[in-house]
């Protein structure tokens, strides 16, 4: 046995590697540990699992993504740690099978009825599932908090998830209705929402980031992405006369494109303008999506706080770039390598299926294996997809934090209790995702 | 004994407490800096949590709290590995419980699959003809509303979907319901039909639900006889019979149960979902359809006219096939469905179901 002198404290190995200063800008208080390659290899096996299995082994993969990136992230030299199993998320989404099959089967019935009832109830339907899904939003989080330990405590979040499901539905449908310029404003305050409800031990969480902010710096993008389609609208309200245009609808006889031409000459600039305006608009959307995220999770994390911890992030733009460039970069190679495979493969099954007599099977066998194709080509854009962008957001998210007032972390008192997955299983069941 | 250093977070507070770890041969020690023991915990109730590599995080089980341990001595971790049974280390009894999971999960599909392909069948078989008439004709309007909605595009120049409403085309709505009453005559099924010729271009007719039969406008233009259009809609009469539109209807249900419910979010799930139903429904619809020729074809043929029009008609349509709709052409391919429709019909017996003008009012239904 060693011995140890209780007069010289003992100095174990690594530790002064991870004992960055404190508050010091130069030395990140957050990082990331993890290697590309392993996660890597960890996606492709569960890929080729989640194929075998018809997904079912989603709840491991999911657990394996969350336990590697968890324990790969370290703030001050500790790494967190994810407690969550795969057994819990398979329960989770049975009792959410358990709640939306009788849900799915009274729609059904309804839909059969008809009159009013039918109708109402299709109508409502879709706001339900909305709410439903971003009730299951709040309590997936709420899972995953409490399944996060650092330093031997636990996170946790209150806060009623009908409330939340509420306001979220309400600040979507703002945004619906402003064409997206409502979003600074949801985003604040649905965040806020979460953060007041978020606590680390007995360190409570709160959000600083202003709408108004958030607003002004992404207001330019806004105007190149909307502004087409605005322009559109007002050029066309503006050069057809729609009174003339209503009419020349509504008279019957003759052909339907010469009544409009002789009453409305502007109507086919206004469908050109029209195109080109969605033209230009999807592709400023496309171009400039990175800039949007970036801008935001730099404002996101930047109104994190812990009690007296604050939080800001010097996420690069040309970061997250990057990591869509290597999207695209590995997609284009798999797709090459995929459609050389596929044209192989059909090469090999043309000649086998030609000697087969029966035409029914051969279709059946094409058809097997168009889906097979698919099913690969599916898998591997989102095994992609994770790797690059999703692993990058994660990464540069962590590694650009600058955090101050690190010693509140220090003497937190562990509170909460861990909760159930049942919101994990209703977003997986509703698709409404998360991490 | 081996000992070493370690990190102690002992679940009560975020403090992190240096401390010494010893090995000892009953129990792992954890001992602060002044040497007062913080835990002691058996090496049976060990347990590694998630974390990164080359660190063991040491969890008690059965803890009310969250006390971890955290060790990075390598000679350390292995000493620690030896002594509990229950650590694993080396990841062997993870792996031997995921592989078990991705086997039965892979038997699962397989079943899956079994019971879409032969169980679903079986089972709607059996079920089709215990739903009360009533909820067919439920059904029917139902699915009527929908369908009409979904083929009825609009701008006809005025002309209403369906034919044979305006008084020129009154002669032609008489021909048709004399095929009809005399198919209907012959065929003697358990709800009336209800047969409308409808403004579509293409040459198709429908059967729904609850006897709904639509006859497409594109249809009466391609037919030279009116055998051959009796023969079509006697087709369809053998789906309202056989009560196929309920049939699909509770396979499509079936299925998106069975699929839907497993499959769930990964990436395309759900096109997969339906790629699979579409392979697997039309593996049903050959032999629906199949079923539907011969009806047909004994229809014709009872009612006295030409059971071998049904074959001509195929033919003459499969030419021109559009595109998107193929509910008529829905397997087998067209020339062995044509044989089988030969080789059914019994030879003809050279009367035709309509007078020449009859048939030629019938032409000019839809104007």
């Amino acid at each position: 046995m060693t011995v140890i002198d209780p007069a010289a404290p003992v100095a174990p190995t690594g530790m002064s590697a991870r004992m960055p200063v404190l508050g010091g800008a130069n030395v990140p208080a957050v990082r990331f540990t993890g290697d590309a390659g392993a996660y890597w290899r960890l996606l492709i096996r569960g890929a080729m699992r989640l194929a075998i299995t018809l997904g079912i082994y989603r709840f491991w993969l999911a657990t394996d993504i969350r336990r590697y990136l968890w324990s790969h992230t370290e703030v001050r030299g500790d790494s967190l740690e994810y407690t969550g199993t795969a057994t819990e998320l398979l329960i989770g989404f049975l009792i959410a099978i358990a709640v939306i099959i009788p849900i799915n089967l009274a729609f059904f019935v309804a839909a059969l009825s008809l009159g009013s009832f039918g109708e109402a109830v299709s109508v409502l339907a879709f706001p339900l599932l909305a709410f439903l899904g971003q009730y299951a939003v709040y309590r997936a989080r709420r899972y995953r908090l409490t399944r996060t330990v650092l330093r031997g405590v636990r996170f946790y979040q209150d806060g009623s998830a009908w409330h939340y499901a509420v306001c979220a539905v309400f600040w979507w449908m703002m945004i619906a209705l402003t064409v997206g310029l409502a979003y600074p404003f949801a985003k604040s305050r649905l965040e806020r929402f979460k953060m007041r409800h978020t606590h680390y031990g007995t360190l409570p969480g709160r959000f600083e980031g202003s709408g108004v902010r958030l607003l002004l710096r992404g207001l330019p993008m806004w105007i190149l992405t909307v502004g087409p389609l605005l322009f559109a609208a007002v050029f066309a309200i503006v050069t057809v006369d729609w009174t003339l245009m209503v009419e020349a609808v509504m008279r019957e006889g003759g052909d339907f494109a010469s009544r409009i031409e002789s009453v409305a000459p502007g109507f086919y600039a206004a469908i050109v303008v029209a195109i080109v305006a969605a033209i230009v608009s999807v592709a400023m959307a496309v171009v400039l999506f990175p800039v949007f995220q970036a801008m935001v999770m730099r404002w996101w994390i930047s109104g994190l706080r812990f009690g007296e911890l604050s939080v800001r992030s010097h996420l690069r733009t040309g970061q997250i770039y990057g990591a869509y460039a290597r999207f695209l970069l590995y997609g284009l190679l798999f797709l090459i390598g995929a459609l050389v495979l596929a044209a192989a493969g059909a090469a090999a099954l043309y000649l086998f299926a030609g000697s087969l007599s029966q035409s029914e099977l051969t279709e059946i066998v094409w058809a097997g294996a168009g889906i097979l194709f698919y099913v690969i080509v599916m898998l591997g854009f989102s095994t992609i997809y994770q790797a690059t962008v999703k692993l990058s957001l994660w990464r540069y998210g962590a590694e650009s934090c600058e955090l101050q007032g690190l010693a509140a972390l220090d003497q937190v008192k562990a509170a909460g209790a861990p909760s159930s997955a049942v919101g994990e299983g209703l977003a997986d069941a509703l698709n409404v995702g998360g991490f | 004994m081996a000992s070493g250093a370690g990190i102690f977070f002992d679940g009560m507070t975020s403090t992190r407490h240096d401390v010494a770890v010893e090995a000892a041969p009953d129990a792992l020690r954890v001992r602060s800096a002044d040497g007062t023991l913080l835990a002691e915990w058996p090496y049976a109730e060990l347990r590694a949590g998630s974390a990164p590599g080359g660190v063991l995080r040491l969890i008690r089980n059965g803890n009310p709290v969250l006390a971890r341990l955290e060790v990075r001595d390598p000679e350390l971790i292995a000493a620690i590995d030896h002594l509990a049974d229950t650590l694993d280390q080396s990841g062997r009894t993870e792996r031997r419980n995921r592989k078990k999971v991705v086997a039965w999960s892979f038997a699962a599909t397989v079943s899956l699959v079994l019971v879409a392909i032969f169980g679903v069948p079986a089972l709607v078989e059996r079920l089709a003809p215990l739903i009360p008439m009533s909820v067919e004709h439920r059904l029917g309007l139902a699915v009527e509303a929908q369908v009409r909605a979904m083929l009825d595009t609009g701008d006809r120049g005025g002309q209403p979907f369906e034919c044979g409403l305006a008084d020129a085309e009154k002669p032609g709505r008489a021909a048709l319901d004399k095929i009809i009453s005399l198919l209907e005559g012959t065929a003697g099924l358990p709800i009336p039909l209800k047969v409308v010729a409808v403004r579509r271009t293409e040459a198709n007719a429908i059967a729904l639900p609850g006897g709904h039969i639509y006859v497409f406008q594109g249809l009466i233009a391609k037919a030279e006889t009116a055998d051959e259009l009796a023969g079509v809609i006697a087709h369809e009469i053998g789906h309202v019979a056989h009560r196929d539109g309920t049939r699909s209807v509770l396979q499509a249900a079936g299925l998106s149960f069975l699929f839907g419910m497993l499959l769930g979010d990964f990436t395309g799930g759900g096109l997969v979902v339906i790629a699979a139903k579409t392979v697997v429904e039309s593996a049903y619809a050959r032999e629906v359809e199949a079923g539907a020729d011969l009806y047909g074809v004994h229809l014709v043929s009872k009612a006295g006219g030409d059971g071998r029009a049904l074959g001509s008609m195929l033919e003459r349509i499969a030419g021109t096939i559009e595109p998107g709709i193929k509910i008529l052409l829905d397997h087998p391919q067209t020339q062995q469905r044509i044989a089988a429709i030969n080789a059914a019909a019994g030879p003809p017996q050279g009367k035709a179901l309509l007078e020449p003008a009859e048939w030629a009012a019938l032409k000019r239904i839809c104007g």
